[in-house]
């Protein structure tokens, strides 16, 4: 989208024209404590003079011990997302370009997405360059308590972002491609956890606004005699407070390396393995601190005007490791059985990971499955 | 007045859109790979976006979980992790 892998999901719908076809998709998710069961359909149609459109509906359905998971508050409740997704590209003989738009709505929590994109290749068509952008308008929802950015007539606080990606996709050779992204995000407004409490404090506090960035690298070699393929990427992120700070630090300084390697390996004419392992390493902004094991370590709180302080796991000194395992079955043997010749056209996948975190979190299952169809 | 890293993200961009700009202008020499050399290169070990739905799964998930995910893409998430 990005045009890497955590921002991945923008730039990869500018990649390649769609074809028609028709996706359904379930994913679970479970770690101690909570729970995700995600289903999700998508469906793209191809039409005439170089347009094409998609749209695609999924539900999260999030089961958690607490509404601030990784607290000390212990509170059984689950929460339904609902998004859906529409996308209308036109491609020409080497450009593409997109514009999509997406709605989320929670019970607390409502989003405004759009963006556009455009690639155009060249070289022989070996090379292609990968623009996009775009902005979201997002509503945080309180119940429990009014932060100072809730006006007195709404229930809720705006979380503003504009977001801009450029990628590189060179073909090396014919068995070789390589590809560079770079992926800047400003966010403005409550970027907090509205349930947060970090004990002895009160409600944590975050910057109002961040600047994220990140640049990744990717590369791909295949080998045909032994119909393997093996895929790495490396990305490096960094954040910080955008604008003047009067000569106080900056409260942000987010730091992350992510390293991800695939094996992708043919076992049969219609069965293919994929090999992930990806490791990520971060380190946490300057406002951050373990309230919970060392109180009244909060960095910022005595520095006016950033009384920032929080103790969320997710943005603390977090560690995680993926390994997982993918087959895809291109299900062509099912022509000639009753029924299931249905779906003969089709391809399924199925998926099973172990994410494993070093923070209150806790490691995780992973089960992934789908089917994609030509129609 | 722009921070110092503001405009240092500033001068990355402009130097990585003319870095793109640069390699466009190599489109004179002949290109790497022919027409009839491409056999391999639709498989998915040599495409970066051969599954766009596990990308958004794991975005989505990632952003819930790290703190690196560029906020954007994965709005809510239930889990107030924003």
């Amino acid at each position: 989208m990005l045009l890497a892998a955590g921002g991945g999901a923008v730039s990869l719908a500018a990649a390649a024209r769609a074809e028609d076809l028709v996706t359904i998709r379930g994913a679970y998710y479970r770690e101690p404590s909570t729970r995700v069961i995600q289903p999700v359909v998508e469906i793209r149609k191809d039409l005439p003079d170089g347009f094409d459109v998609n749209a695609h509906y999924l539900v999260d359905t999030i089961t958690s011990a607490s509404a601030a998971a990784g607290t000390t508050i212990d509170n059984i409740f689950t929460e339904i997302r609902n998004e859906v997704g529409l996308g209308v590209g036109k491609s020409w003989e080497r450009t593409r370009a997109t514009l999509s738009y997406k709605y989320s709505a929670e019970s607390d929590y409502w989003s405004h997405a759009m963006w556009a994109s455009a690639s155009r290749r060249f070289w022989g068509d070996t090379a292609t360059v990968g623009i996009f952008g775009g902005f979201s308008l997002d509503q945080v929802g309180f119940t429990v308590r009014t932060p100072p950015c809730r006006t007195s007539t709404g229930s809720s606080c705006p979380l503003d972002s504009v977001f801009a990606g450029l990628a590189y996709t060179q073909v090396l050779s014919p068995v070789a491609v390589a590809q560079i992204n770079l992926d800047s995000a400003a966010l403005w407004g409550f970027l907090a956890n509205p349930y947060r409490q970090e004990p002895n404090v009160g409600p944590e506090v975050f910057p109002d606004r961040r600047l994220r960035n990140a640049v990744s690298l990717r590369f791909a070699y295949y080998v045909p005699e032994w119909a393997t393929g093996f895929q790495f990427q490396y990305r490096y992120y960094r954040d910080f407070y955008p604008g003047g700070l009067g000569g106080a630090p900056d409260p942000w300084g987010l730091t992350a390396s992510t390293l991800e390697g695939r094996i992708y390996h043919r076992l049969s004419r219609d069965l293919e393995v994929r090999l992930l392992y990806r490791q990520y390493f971060q380190g946490p902004p300057a406002f951050w601190c373990d309230i919970a094991t060392n109180s009244g370590c909060s960095p910022m709180a005595s520095l006016p005007p950033w009384p920032y302080g929080t103790s969320d796991p997710a943005v603390g000194p977090v560690r995680t490791e993926y390994p997982e395992i993918k087959l895809y079955w291109e299900a062509v043997s099912l022509s000639s059985v009753r029924f299931f010749r249905w779906f003969a056209a089709g391809t399924f996948e199925i998926s099973y990971g172990r994410y494993f975190q070093n923070d209150a979190f806790g490691n995780a299952h992973v089960l992934q499955t789908g089917y994609s169809m030509p129609y | 007045m722009p921070s110092v890293r503001l405009r240092l993200c500033l001068w990355i961009w402009i130097l990585a859109g003319a870095a793109v700009a640069g390699a466009a202008g190599c489109a004179h020499a002949p290109p790497p790979v022919q027409p009839w050399q491409r056999e391999h290169l639709a498989k998915r070990a040599l495409r970066f976006d051969a599954d766009p739905l596990e990308d958004r799964f794991r975005q989505h998930w990632y952003g819930a979980r790290e703190g690196a995910d560029l906020g954007f893409g994965q709005p809510g998430g239930g889990c107030g992790c924003n």
